[in-house]
This record gives structure tokens, sequence and C-alpha cells, in this order.
């Protein structure tokens, strides 16, 4: 540990400094010099530090699952850590892991709940060994960057194969890939789900990923569906289906994150914070009802009079919830909507997958559709296709700022009003209506 | 124009082979016949349904797909629908098939792992995944369609987005469905995008295709209606519906 002093030293002198000049939150790079320098830091860290992994991975819902873990953790007296949202590889991990060590090395904390990346899982269980895994979903979410969800599955198989029994894996059982999972593994599985009552389709969408078997490749029959291709399903060929997982009653919790896939997030954080902490049901449900919604995942930032919702929305089956927890919010008054497109490396250079999102379940609801990006006249021409008269799509290409001006101006005082958008464009929105200019 | 068109569309594969916004073709071809008053079916197309209603179709449509997909759908072609899906094609009906199924209508796919799949051999090309840890060939193509489809008087310009592991070649390079302007095309080498055949067409081209290119979903539904009802179509013109600005977003980031 001694040679790794100088590197943790020079590691927190460059967090000072970008937070000095304001470079950004040192979320990534003093990790990475640390691990430039030393590839095994976070092994050597862990060693002698007394701290215990929970690892959250998964399409959607990493960053809220991991802000209601630390949240239920914590109000039973834990001292947790954990990595900023967005800084979900493994230099985010080395830089927080040093961020909140002294000088000397000590780790003055009990539990460090990390969101990983979904092509960094594997490659964080081959650095060290934690102790709880809990994987939320599957779904297409950026091809170009990360590939096909079959190649994602596959690695993933092989990762959680190499753990060792103590390990506690926590997986969906709704969706079949995730289910799958848990097949012939040393470590011990626990599965959660939502309950039947809430699967109310019966009819898979189009933008399903995984509804042929993962064991005989035949199709799988569903019973019920809760939304995409997340349900009750059996295998019309071989012996493989969904199974009994672990469910919450609803109706218990007065929860202000909405939505299906939210239930999943819940569901699964109830889950790891009893097995692993023994913790009574009342506790944890309190610290459920009590959390608030994670940065830009259905926050509310009030502007100007106006309630602003902001609804992270990168990917089809992420973007066709917003759109249900949007129709739960206004299903008495018709509401603008400001939809923000942006295609950067961090969003994913191809933007094909909105043509799987289903906008004509919006129409009910909306009065004006206004866009934004860098590919509003994507979005655009999207909607348009879907029926919205081109009178009521309001473009903005590239004029993030201008879009949100006009659509407060035209909205109402004390009204509400909602904004989907994908990462660079939330971060840019948030910029915008946090920031001191927006006035 | 006659009173009373109707057009059937054989999506083949929907369940399967719709990873990429694909989808997005078909909504695209449906609308744009509804606005001319053309009766539409959407005729879905998987595994388990009976080969007889290609025979019923006159425009086809299938999309592109992961690895996993693609095994099982392979295997259904090669045995059940392809011998269906080659005759209506030599009669001149159209089609469009993009990327994983483009590969398909070809001689073979050598996967990263070095398997040799057969495919259909409707198309006198080949293509071959140089292996796993190979570049795979990622981001938005601009491409110029051969003149033998598209009689221009000024350039015509189709976007798209691309992203194959696998590389295509073509036997005769005047075969080509279009010249690549920018991105990578058929192999990233000769400047090829795609391969026509009768009215068929296969390309790389996500994104998805049709929606930022009306002239190609046009012609498609002209040809369709055309050999359908044996008697030159003009179709009625359709007003912009924002895809001339989403098209040009693409080619003015590549100065073209």
């Amino acid at each position: 540990m001694l040679k790794n002093i100088p590197i943790i030293f020079l590691s927190k002198l460059l967090n000072l400094f970008i937070k000095l000049f304001s470079f950004g939150s040192g979320s990534t790079w003093p990790g990475e010099i640390a691990l430039r320098l030393n590839n095994y830091i976070i092994v050597d860290i862990l060693k002698i530090s007394p701290l215990k992994l929970i690892l959250v991975s998964g399409t959607n819902g990493k960053t809220t699952t991991v802000a209601l873990l630390k949240k239920i953790l914590k109000d039973s007296g834990k001292k947790v850590i954990s990595n900023e949202e967005g800084a979900n590889l493994i230099n985010g991990i080395a830089s927080c892991l040093i961020k909140n060590m002294s000088i000397t090395g000590k780790l003055n904390y009990q539990y460090g709940i990390f969101e990983v990346d979904e092509n960094t899982l594997p490659i964080a269980l081959r650095f060290f060994t934690p102790e709880a895994v809990l994987i939320l979903n599957l779904f297409r979410d950026q091809l170009d960057r990360y590939g096909e969800v079959n190649i994602i599955a596959k690695k993933w198989s092989k990762a959680l194969q190499t753990l060792p029994p103590q390990v506690k894996i926590f997986l969906n059982a709704d969706d079949p890939q995730i289910k799958y999972l848990g097949e012939n593994l040393k470590a011990e599985v626990f599965y959660f789900g939502v309950e039947k009552k809430l699967m109310k389709k019966t009819k898979l969408s189009h933008d399903v990923d995984s509804n042929y078997c993962p064991n005989c490749n035949s199709k799988l029959d569903y019973k019920l569906i809760s939304y995409s291709h997340l349900g009750d399903y059996q295998c019309r060929n071989c012996v493989f289906k969904r199974g009994y997982p672990m469910t919450l009653k609803a109706k218990n919790l007065r929860t202000k994150v909405k939505g299906l896939f939210n239930n999943y997030n819940i569901t699964a954080a109830f889950l790891v914070s009893k097995i692993l902490l023994s913790l009574t049901d009342k506790d944890i449900k309190k610290s459920i009802n009590n959390f608030l919604p994670a940065f830009g995942r259905q926050e509310v930032i009030e502007v100007r009079k106006r309630k602003v919702f902001i609804l992270l929305s990168k990917n089809p089956a992420g973007f066709n919830q917003s759109i249900e927890v949007v129709k739960e919010i206004f299903s008495k008054e018709k509401s603008n909507v400001l939809l923000v497109l942006n295609d950067r490396i961090p969003d994913g250079r191809d933007i094909s997958w909105i043509w799987d999102v289903d906008f004509d379940r919006f129409k009910e609801v909306i009065n004006y559709f206004y866009v934004s990006g860098d590919r509003a006249y994507d979005l655009a021409l999207r909607i348009c296709y879907e029926g919205i008269p081109k009178e009521k799509i309001k473009v903005y290409q590239g004029n993030i700022k201008k879009a949100l001006f006009q659509i407060i101006n035209n909205t109402a005082e004390k009204k509400k009003l909602i904004i989907l958008a994908n990462y660079s464009a939330m971060l840019e929105v948030r910029k915008v209506l946090v920031g001191k200019k927006f006035l | 124009m006659k009173r009373f068109y109707s057009l059937t569309i054989g999506w083949f594969y929907p369940d399967l082979m719709s990873t990429y916004g694909d989808r997005g073709n078909i909504i695209v071809l449906q609308k744009r016949l509804q606005l001319r008053g053309i009766k539409t079916t959407i005729k879905k197309i998987s595994i388990y349904d009976s080969s007889e209603i290609i025979k019923k179709c006159d425009l086809f449509f299938m999309g592109g797909a992961q690895d996993r997909q693609q095994e099982i759908v392979n295997r259904d072609l090669l045995k059940q629908k392809g011998k269906f899906l080659i005759k209506a094609i030599e009669k001149d009906i159209p089609a469009l098939f993009i990327c994983g199924a483009y590969q398909f209508m070809g001689r073979y796919y050598k996967t990263a792992e070095g398997v040799k799949l057969q495919g259909l051999g409707l198309f006198d090309i080949y293509t071959e995944n140089p292996g796993t840890y190979a570049k795979r060939l990622i981001g938005d193509v601009i491409i110029e369609p051969n003149d033998s489809i598209f009689k221009k008087n000024k350039p015509v310009f189709f976007v798209g987005f691309e992203n194959h592991g696998g590389r295509t070649y073509l036997f005769d390079q005047k075969r080509a469905f279009a010249k690549v302007i920018k991105g990578y095309g058929n192999n990233g080498i000769d400047k090829t995008e795609g391969f026509i055949y009768h009215n068929a067409i296969g390309t790389y081209l996500h994104g998805p295709i049709l929606p930022k290119n009306p002239e190609l979903t046009d012609w498609l539904l002209q040809k369709a209606l055309e050999i359908k009802y044996k008697e030159q179509i003009s179709l009625k013109k359709i007003t912009d519906f924002f895809s001339e600005s989403a098209k040009k977003t693409i080619l003015r980031r590549f100065s073209v």
C-alpha cells in the first residue's frame, strides 16, 4: 500500500485542481490517472479496507436504484459511498474510492454502492469480488456503442460464473435474459419482479429484444406483460420460465418515483437491503417513501412559477416508460412537451431508435410539441409520421436555450410542463434551467 | 390513376429482424400509401407462419438483427420461405433488405468465428466478418444511388447510419445500389453500397433508411403498383414531412 500513497496524493491533488478551476466534477480523471500509474489500485485499496461492495448494472434504472439503496442503507445507520451518475466506468469507481479516503489510504466506510456500465461489469468482476451484484434489465441501447443485447448477456453470463458461493446475485426474473443468467451459478441467486396485478398487457409490443428462449431459441409464450419484454413468460418448448420471484405490494408504498419501471427499481433495492442487512420491511419502506428522484430522473424544477418535469429518456424502453409516466401526471389536463435529442458520443451516434418509440400514445395528453437538440428535425419527422399535425410541432434545432425559453413563455404560470431528453441533452437542459443565465 | 388501388406489404420476421428502428420503414411506407388513398395491408411473415402468404404480397421488407436472431431466421428462410421469396423477386416484385437481411440474400456469410453460413443466393454477393477483434463499420453514411434506379436531373443523396461487422463483396460492382460519398458501405474499400437485383434492394443503411429518403420510399411504392397493376403509375407528390431538413442535418455535417 505504501507505493500507492504518492498515487493517491497525486490523484487527490488533481481532484482539487479540477474543483478549484471548475473543470468538471472530478468524477473520472483522478481515478483514470491513478489507474494508469497502478492498474491494480482498486484491488490494493480494497485489500486493506473493510468496504463491502454492491454493484448495480442493467440498461435502465441504475442511477435511481443506487440512490435508493444509498438512502435505505444510510437511514439504517451505515456509512455509504457511491459513484456519481455517469461516472460508471472503472475510473469512476477509482475516483470515488480515492476521493473518500484519507491520504494514508484509510477508507472509513462500510458500503460502496456502484452503478456499473453494461460493458464494465465483466471488467470490474475481474478486478474484485463484491458482496452483491444486482442486474436490473437488458434493453437495446446505443447499439453503436454497446453492441447487441445478446453479446452483452453472454459477457455477463461468463463473468457471473466466476463468482464464488458467498457472493449474492440479484436478478430480474421478469426479464428472460436476466433470469437465464442465474442458471448454474456457484453464487447464491435471488430473483425479484413485479406483482402480476401490475402486468396489464397481454400482447408484446414491437420494441422487444428477448422474446425467444435464451435456452433453446423457441418462442416464449407470455401470459402477462408489464412492459417491453418483461412479464410472466414460459418457453413453449423447454422448461425455462419466469418462476416465482419476490414482489412488493405496490399499494403499501407511497413513493414519489412514478412508473412501472421504478417499481422494479424499488423492489430490487428492497430485496438487496433486506437480504444483505436484515432490515425490517417497515424501515425499508419508510426510506423508500421518503426518497426523492435522482438528478434528471423525474426531477421537478420550478422555473418562473412553472413546474418543469425532466425525464431522462435515452432508449426505446426508457422513452416508452417516460410516456406512460407523463400520461399518469397529465391525466386531467393537456400540457406542452419539449423533446430533446442529441447524437453525441455519450448518447450514441445512432438515433434510429426513435422509430421504436410509441409517440402515438402521447397525442391525447399533449398540446404542442417543441423539439430541439442536434437532431431536432429527426424528431419532428418522426412525430409528424405519427399523425401529429405540422402546426403543432415547433422546431429549434441545436438551440436548446431558445426552445426552453419559448416553451416556458407559452405555458401559463402554475402549470406543469414536461421535458424528455436523452443523456447529453438532459445535462444541457439542466444547466440552462438551474444556471443563473436563465432568467 | 385508377380509383381503387390496394397494396399488400410483406414484413418478414418483425419479431426477430427489427433491431435498429427498422420498423420506421414500415410506418413510412404505410403512411405514404394512406395519404394517396391507397388501401394498405401489412402481412407479418414470421417463422410460425405459412409460406403461402408470400404469394399474396406486392412489396417485401426485412430488417436487420442480432446474431442469435439471424440464426433462427436463416434456418427458416433456407428451409421454408426462401424459394417463395426468390420466385417473387424474379417476377420483379420490389423488396428492401436491410443489413442482416441483405447479407442473407447473398451466397454465404462467414461469421466472426470463421463458420460459413449458406445464404439464399439471390444476390451475387458474399459477406465475410474478419473476426471478433476487427473494427465494426459504424457511423453516418451518405450515398448516391446508381443511375439505373434514379434517372435524375440533379444529384440525389441518401443518408443513413451503418453498423455492421461483416464486409460484403460484389461479383459485379456495377450492380451496386449506390456509390459511397461518406462512410463505409459494403466493405469500406471499393466505395460501393448495397446491391440491386430486379427491383430488390439490399443495403446497410439503417437510420431507418426510408423516412429521410422519401425518393426511395416512393420508388418502391411506384414499382410495386406498376408490377401489380401492369400500368404506368405516377404517384401524387406529398408535401414535406421535415424529411428534407432532417437529411440536410447530415449532409451539412459532412459538407455534401
